[in-house]
């Protein structure tokens, strides 16, 4: 069963390059969806483990609100909300796709080089899938600052978010089932709001570039 | 005894608590809400006085008050009355019991006009706040009562807050004020960082902190109790500060409200840190001799009264710090006699500036009240029509000139006795600061009598230089009553120095000195130098019984040898034009003028002469318009303000550029930093 959470980490990190390297908005939010879905995977696998050896149904719980929220629910919410944007296709990103790609490479190397010392408190085969969730959260981070789009920060966002999840599913074994349940619902008032803000930037702007926002300052 | 003392101390806070409420309670009938207040206040302030004379008198050092102990740590209420509280609640408790007395008539002006209830309020919440950091026995105490007592003053300075002036002056005051606290926060900070306690334990920091941090620490709080005392170059907030505030807070102000500065310099520096350096108190003491000339320099070139008092409070307070320099530089050579000579000489002019500065500012007050303005310029003539009033003032004039039988004079002659004591036993380089000292003493003292020259000359003397001081009347009974009350405390501190001195001696043995008093010799009557050092002595009452006798022996002589002499009254001679008007007298920018062109180096002065008409040989009218920068504000406020005005710029500009990619990036940065952070350490 552990082979199958290693070869999901691997995935899941190999889902945000994909992401990374992704042209359309479109496609960001079906790479999300299936990140998340393997993300709902992997806490599925895990809450089997812990069914079976401690009793609980925390992990299971939460791996339905992942596959409801994060599979179904958000992306048909983006795609809702793109479908009501101005649609054309125009180059999102600020650097090309390649040097994107290296950077995010850089990140994996950087974020080894930062856990690779905590070997003394964890055992070695959960820091290598620490390593790659926490590059997860890298790689949300900075395709935030790689996309014009605000759709694309929203993603980001999200990316990050799944991130932390699997960091604290990981490294953890899971936070208390409350915990989860509150980042849940932060997390879908908070795409709720943005849904908003993309519509009411959408209106003012004439496009929902976020370059365009430092306008607003005084 | 003491038992009593704390009981009395305890109703006169109840009393205070008391009379707050009551103001906040009779918003509507503020004519009883003026009258019930103040006499509440000053049946609390007679029992504060007299609890503090008990205190002193009874030769016990420290009397826990309250203590009252929450579950938040460091959060206590405890107060202790110790010697040195206590004196300054006695100088606290005289002058608001006669700013109460006077507050009678003068806001009984404001009824109907203002919120008097509102002022009554803060008022007596602003006394509270000062007994508060008086008596409070712990650091974080302290700083609460401490910035409280700043937002109350602060309120009562913009309490006429639709005057621009008011906003003004209240805006730089509370920025001073803040910037001060802060100072003080990291002073008190760093202590408990190595005592790990609040509590003010005498000496207790002492032993632990190294030197060095000694050193920080007394800069730290040297800036921030500084700038409430309005040490020049920190001073920018006072004369705008005092002018705004209604007159009897000025009094308040300027009487008690930045003494607790001085309070906090005796309390924490010797009393906390234990004075090892001699350079504490030589800084101290340069600061007191920048301040005691260039306050009264500045002083002399004001015609708006409150400034002029507010300028004269400078350089009280520079008198003040010198013999306080004089003190911490003996206490640093452990020599007592010296260091408490010096001491008493700072304590007894703190308290004779709040009576003198005090009444001046009432008397400043009732100028107002009479002929609604605080122009010198559009005075005059007052002692006709309030001579009640301009006797008083006259009396505080004096007093504040160190003129002999007021009580100005024995503090001053205290300063220059602790001094002169130095040098006879000094080192040499220190014997030149010393020697500065007392030529700047002497300066300071010139000047001070040449500007209340101005003030009382040109207000009272002569004829009225506007319609409104013409119609000036008589203040009501109970304002001259209050500064009749602050003149008899004048004269009899004065002509018997050794009442005062007497209630100094505990505060100065408290805090580890020797008593002053037990080595004076003779009687009641006469101030002697004490005997260890060298014989010097003065008496003040035996001056005056000669100068009454001398002045009669002439006068009889006159009779004697003149002859009956005719005596006829008549106009001053006018040089054959018809009348006299009051645009030929003397003004008070030509008087100052000598003292302007002296110091021009301080005040560069510029001046405007239009003249209106077809010819210049014969213009129809002149406009002469003088003003001056102070230097301190040109060379040192307008910098810095420009640094931080461009500082704000560059971050508006480059870093807070609205950008979202560039706020995300600097997130990512932080993160970084924080994970190599955690790589390497």
């Amino acid at each position: 069963m552990l082979e199958f959470v290693k070869i999901l980490s691997v995935l899941i990190l190999l889902s945000a390059f994909v992401l990374m390297g992704n042209k359309r908005i479109n496609s960001y939010i079906e790479t999300f969806r299936v990140q998340s879905l393997f993300i709902a995977l992997m806490a599925g696998i895990n809450g089997i483990i812990m069914l079976r050896t401690e009793g609980r149904f925390d992990l299971l719980a939460i791996c339905v609100l992942i596959l409801v929220l994060k599979v179904i629910y958000i992306p048909g919410l983006l795609h809702r909300t793109y479908a009501h944007v101005k649609y054309e296709v125009e180059k999102d990103f600020i650097l090309n796709i390649p040097i994107l790609i290296s950077v995010c490479s850089g990140l994996v190397v950087f974020t080894y080089f930062c856990l690779g010392t905590l070997s003394s408190i964890i055992p070695n085969s959960i820091i290598l899938q620490l390593v790659n969730s926490v590059s997860v959260i890298w790689i949300g981070l900075f395709f935030m600052i790689s996309r014009k789009k605000a759709i694309g920060q929203i993603i980001g966002f999200l990316v990050i978010e799944n991130g932390l999840f699997v960091t604290t599913m990981l490294g953890t074994e899971g936070m208390p089932f409350i915990v989860d349940l509150g980042l849940f619902i932060d997390l879908i008032t908070a795409i709720l709001i943005m849904g908003i803000l993309v519509f009411r930037i959408n209106d003012l702007f004439d496009s929902i570039d976020t370059d365009q926002l430092n306008k607003l300052k005084g | 005894m003491l038992f009593y003392a704390a009981y009395l101390f305890k109703s006169s806070l109840i009393l205070y608590i008391l009379a707050a409420l009551i103001a906040l309670l009779m918003t509507k009938n503020q004519k009883t809400c003026n009258i019930l207040v103040n006499s509440i206040c000053i049946l609390s302030a007679l029992l504060g006085a007299a609890a503090s004379v008990l205190k002193l008198t009874s030769g016990v050092d420290t009397l826990p008050l309250i203590q009252v102990h929450s579950v938040v740590p460091f959060i206590s209420i405890s107060m202790t009355i110790d010697n040195l509280s206590a004196y300054f609640i006695l100088a606290l408790s005289i002058l608001v019991c006669c700013v109460s007395v006077y507050s009678l008539g003068y806001i009984s002006s404001y009824i109907g006009q203002r919120n008097v209830a509102l002022f009554y309020f803060l008022y007596t919440t602003f006394i509270l706040s000062m007994i508060l950091v008086l008596t409070s026995d712990n650091a974080i105490f302290f700083y609460i009562s401490w910035e409280v007592m700043s937002l109350l003053s602060y309120f009562l300075v913009v309490f006429e807050s639709e005057k621009s002036e008011s906003q003004r002056a209240g805006k730089l005051y509370i920025i001073m004020t803040h910037l001060a606290t802060a100072f003080l926060l990291v002073g008190f900070m760093i202590i408990y960082s190595y005592t790990k306690s609040f509590d003010f334990g005498l000496g207790s920091a002492a032993a632990i902190m190294p030197d060095s941090i000694k050193n920080i620490v007394f800069i730290m709080f040297l800036i921030g109790f500084g700038t409430k005392a309005g040490i020049i170059p920190l001073h920018i907030w006072l004369p705008s500060a005092h002018p705004a505030a209604p007159s009897n807070i000025s009094a308040l102000m300027s009487g008690i409200m930045i003494k607790t500065a001085i309070y906090g310099l005796i309390r924490f520096i010797p009393g906390c840190l234990g004075v090892e350096h001699s350079w504490w108190g030589i800084t101290i003491l340069a600061l007191g001799i920048v301040s005691a000339v260039l306050g009264v320099a500045y002083a002399l070139m004001e015609h708006n009264i409150k400034r002029l008092l507010a300028f004269s409070s400078v350089e009280n307070i520079g008198i003040i710090l010198i013999g306080l320099g004089v003190c911490f530089i003996a206490l640093a050579q452990n020599n007592q006699l010296i260091s408490s000579l010096a001491l008493t000489a700072a304590l007894l002019h703190t308290f004779n500036h709040a009576l003198f500065k005090g009444g001046l500012f009432l008397g400043a007050g009732s100028i107002q009240y009479a002929a609604h303005t605080r122009d010198i310029e559009k005075l005059g003539g007052l002692i006709k029509k309030m001579p009640l009033t301009g006797f008083f003032v006259l009396c505080f004039s004096l007093a504040i000139s160190a003129i002999v039988p007021f009580n100005g004079f024995i503090s001053e002659w205290l300063a220059y006795q602790s001094l002169y004591a130095f040098m006879i036993n000094g080192e040499t380089g220190l014997n030149i600061l010393f020697i500065l000292a007392v030529a700047a003493l002497g300066l300071a003292g010139a000047l001070a009598a040449a500007c209340f020259v101005k003030l009382f000359g040109f207000s009272f003397l002569g004829l009225s230089r506007s319609e409104q001081a013409l119609r000036a009347e008589e203040v009501p009974l109970s304002m001259n009553i209050a500064m009749g009350i602050l003149t008899f405390l004048c004269l009899l501190s004065g002509l018997f120095p050794l009442v005062a001195l007497k209630l100094i001696d505990p505060v100065t043995v408290s805090l580890g000195g020797s008593s002053i008093f037990s080595t004076l010799r003779g009687g009641f009557l006469i101030v002697y130098y004490p005997l260890e050092a060298a014989g010097n002595t003065i008496s003040p009452l035996i001056f005056v019984i000669f100068l009454v006798i001398f002045i009669a022996l002439i006068l009889l002589a006159a009779r004697v040898v003149g002859g009956k002499y005719l005596e006829r009254r008549y106009g001053t001679w006018d040089c054959g034009f018809e009348a006299l008007n009051s645009r030929m007298q003397y003004s008070a920018t030509g008087y100052a003028k000598p003292i302007k062109i002296v110091f021009r180096i301080l005040f560069k002065p510029t001046r405007q002469v239009v003249m209106e008409g077809d010819s210049i040989y014969h213009p129809d009218a002149i406009q002469y318009k003088t003003s001056y920068t102070s230097i301190f504000v040109k060379y040192l406020y307008h910098p810095i303000l420009l640094a931080v005005k461009d500082f704000a710029k560059i971050t508006k500009y480059k870093i807070q550029t609205g950008s979202i990619h560039s706020y995300l990036l600097y997130i990512f940065i932080a993160v970084m930093a924080m994970m190599l952070y955690n790589r390497f350490l």
